[in-house]
């Protein structure tokens, strides 16, 4: 089909607002963070920069803080993404099978989905807190726990918060990505196996598993990218302490660009968590096509 | 039969101890709110209110004196101005990518999918310095660009998928009819991608309503900030976090997000599968 004047004229003016704003708002910006990444910046005084080649990236790798938060964050993604989706498949493999009120669960376990992630932080804050409902529970209830355990001001209790946080909100989307998968597995392939004796269990193995692979790389790679977004829970949680010993690598950032202000230390480690998370992306497909061939 | 029935029982009985434990601490936030303040700090806690001390008192301060109603407003007026304005900017990205080619294209699209991958902070510091230079800090105008700029690669995403359902011979047609490029835009893809249009302007309407730490960096001034900033604003302000206030607000912030859940259910659901599911 040729394209006419007009027909031209009337693409490009399309075209045009949408360019214009992720031109101006998001590119611009990845451009600049890379440059700024190679700078002195300080936030005070953004109109005398230093060109100090890669320095700032040399600070951001060799700084324990900026270690203990990559760890962190690795642990935070190594426990929520399979975390969450384990408990969304369960989920949505037991509701593929009922009969009746599947459109009331369905809508029940989302609900922490669409809870906003300052206001599910603050919930488990309130619950979390030393003398907070849980401890409670624990020591005077259950008799779980000799005494209150200090969730909020330990790394390890900050961590476990975070990430109970991260699953507790993740289950509900897992859920119907799977259940939408679920639904695609073809009834025969389920009958021929039980004809060859397969039991439940072979069952979600052998005709399961494999016919939903493609969601499961899906569901892996959004949620792999979730978990080096984590920000807020944290923030609001522990607020990276004590110590930014519960630090995650934005909020580690953030601290490091508007606390401290040296925005080239924090461009130079935005593009490192760029670059980690277009790696992992890549691994992920090509290991996942692999099982594939 | 009877061992099906059975089957289902067991079911439903799991599903149902699992959904407990899903809502408990939603449960918990509404109870909390229903709570006399003095009642928040003390010990033993209590799940549940006891029924003569149910309260509206922290709803009537959200409302009145802590004059909230303001902070819901601004939310309002930047999610909404940013849902229309970036599903017209998406939907006109989504058809020309969809159906036409022209010089760049490959390379826009690949800062799309780029900018999917990229966790949306990391970009905070440039942006940061681009809201400066624009005059942009403290303003609510300044946010509604980046927001929308955040949502266009998922949005355009999504509707280029849409658009590339709909058959290519309803735009021959209205060619032939001596229609233009507009006219196809207008008359077949709009009306034909509404399913897609309007799932992924609920999706951005959540990531708006919600959005803290750009909103959270940009406004400082009370009377500007938006709900999740205005939620997050009790703590510090006070010696002791006043938690009733603090779930009075959240529950009020959550309203908008229910009923909107609620009416567009399948919207829903069909924003999130698309994509997910193939082979």
């Amino acid at each position: 089909m040729k394209t006419s004047r007009k027909s031209k004229l009337q693409i490009g003016i399309l075209l045009l607002p949408g360019l214009l704003i992720f031109g101006i708002f998001t590119v611009y910006p990845i451009a600049k963070l890379f440059l700024m990444s190679f700078f002195e910046w300080d936030f005070g005084s953004m109109f005398d920069q230093q060109f100090i080649g890669l320095e700032n990236y040399r600070e951001v790798l060799s700084d324990e803080y900026f270690r203990t938060s990559f760890v962190n964050t690795l642990l935070y993604t190594l426990v929520t993404v399979p975390g969450q989706m384990v408990l969304g498949f369960l989920v949505a493999f037991l509701l593929n099978q009922i009969t009746r009120f599947k459109i009331g669960y369905r809508v029940l376990y989302y609900l922490p989905v669409i809870t906003s992630w300052v206001v599910a932080s603050l919930v488990f804050k309130y619950v979390f807190n030393t003398e907070g409902l849980l401890n409670y529970f624990l020591v005077n209830v259950v008799h779980l726990a000799e005494e209150n355990i200090h969730w909020l001001d330990t790394r390890w209790g900050g961590l476990t918060v975070s990430m109970l946080l991260g699953i507790w909100k993740g289950i509900g989307w897992n859920m119907v990505v799977f259940l939408a998968a679920l639904q695609t597995v073809p009834k025969e392939l389920y009958e021929a196996a039980a004809i060859d004796g397969a039991g439940a269990w072979k069952k979600l193995l052998h005709v399961t598993l494999p016919s939903i692979r493609g969601t499961v790389l899906f569901a892996l790679v959004m949620l792999t990218i979730g978990g080096f977004n984590v920000f807020t829970s944290v923030k609001m949680i522990t607020g990276g302490g004590p110590g930014h010993e519960t630090d995650v690598v934005l909020t580690w950032m953030y601290h490091k660009a508007f606390s401290t202000g040296e925005f080239g230390y924090a461009a130079a480690l935005s593009f490192i968590i760029t670059v980690v998370l277009a790696i992992l992306a890549v691994l992920q497909f090509r290991l996942m096509q692999r099982k594939e061939g | 039969m009877k061992k099906k029935t059975v089957h289902q029982i067991i079911l439903h009985v799991m599903l149902l101890a699992a959904l407990i434990l899903v809502v408990l601490p939603m449960v918990y936030m509404v109870s909390t709110s229903l709570k006399p303040n003095g009642a928040l700090y003390e010990y033993p806690p209590r799940f549940l209110p006891s029924t003569d001390e149910i309260t509206l008192e922290n709803y009537r301060y959200i409302m009145g004196e802590g004059k909230f109603y303001l902070n819901f407003l601004n939310s309002v007026v930047v999610s909404c101005a940013c849902v229309v304005i970036a599903a017209a900017v998406a939907a006109a990205l989504g058809y020309v990518l969809a159906r036409f080619s022209f010089p760049g294209k490959g390379m826009l699209f690949g800062f799309i999918v780029l900018t999917m991958i990229i966790p949306g902070l990391t970009l905070i510091v440039p942006q940061y310095e681009l809201a400066v230079k624009l005059k942009a800090i403290n303003t609510l105008g300044g946010l509604i660009p980046f927001y929308v700029a955040w949502t266009i690669p998922y949005s355009t995403f999504m509707i280029k998928g849409f658009v590339e359902g709909i058959p290519r011979e309803l735009d021959e047609a209205t060619y032939m009819d001596g229609g233009s490029v507009f006219q196809v835009f207008g008359k077949i893809i709009v009306p034909l991608a509404k399913p897609g249009i309007a799932s992924v302007s609920i999706f951005n309407f959540l990531t708006y309503w919600e959005e803290f730490p750009w909103a959270n960096t940009v406004l400082n001034d009370n009377l500007k900030r938006t709900m999740p900033i205005a939620i997050s604003g009790f703590f510090g302000q006070h010696q002791f976090t006043q938690w009733g206030y603090v779930f009075a607000l959240s529950v009020f912030s959550l309203l908008p997000i229910l009923i909107v859940f609620i009416c567009c259910q399948r919207y829903f659901v069909a924003g999130l599968t698309t994509g997910s599911v193939k082979g």
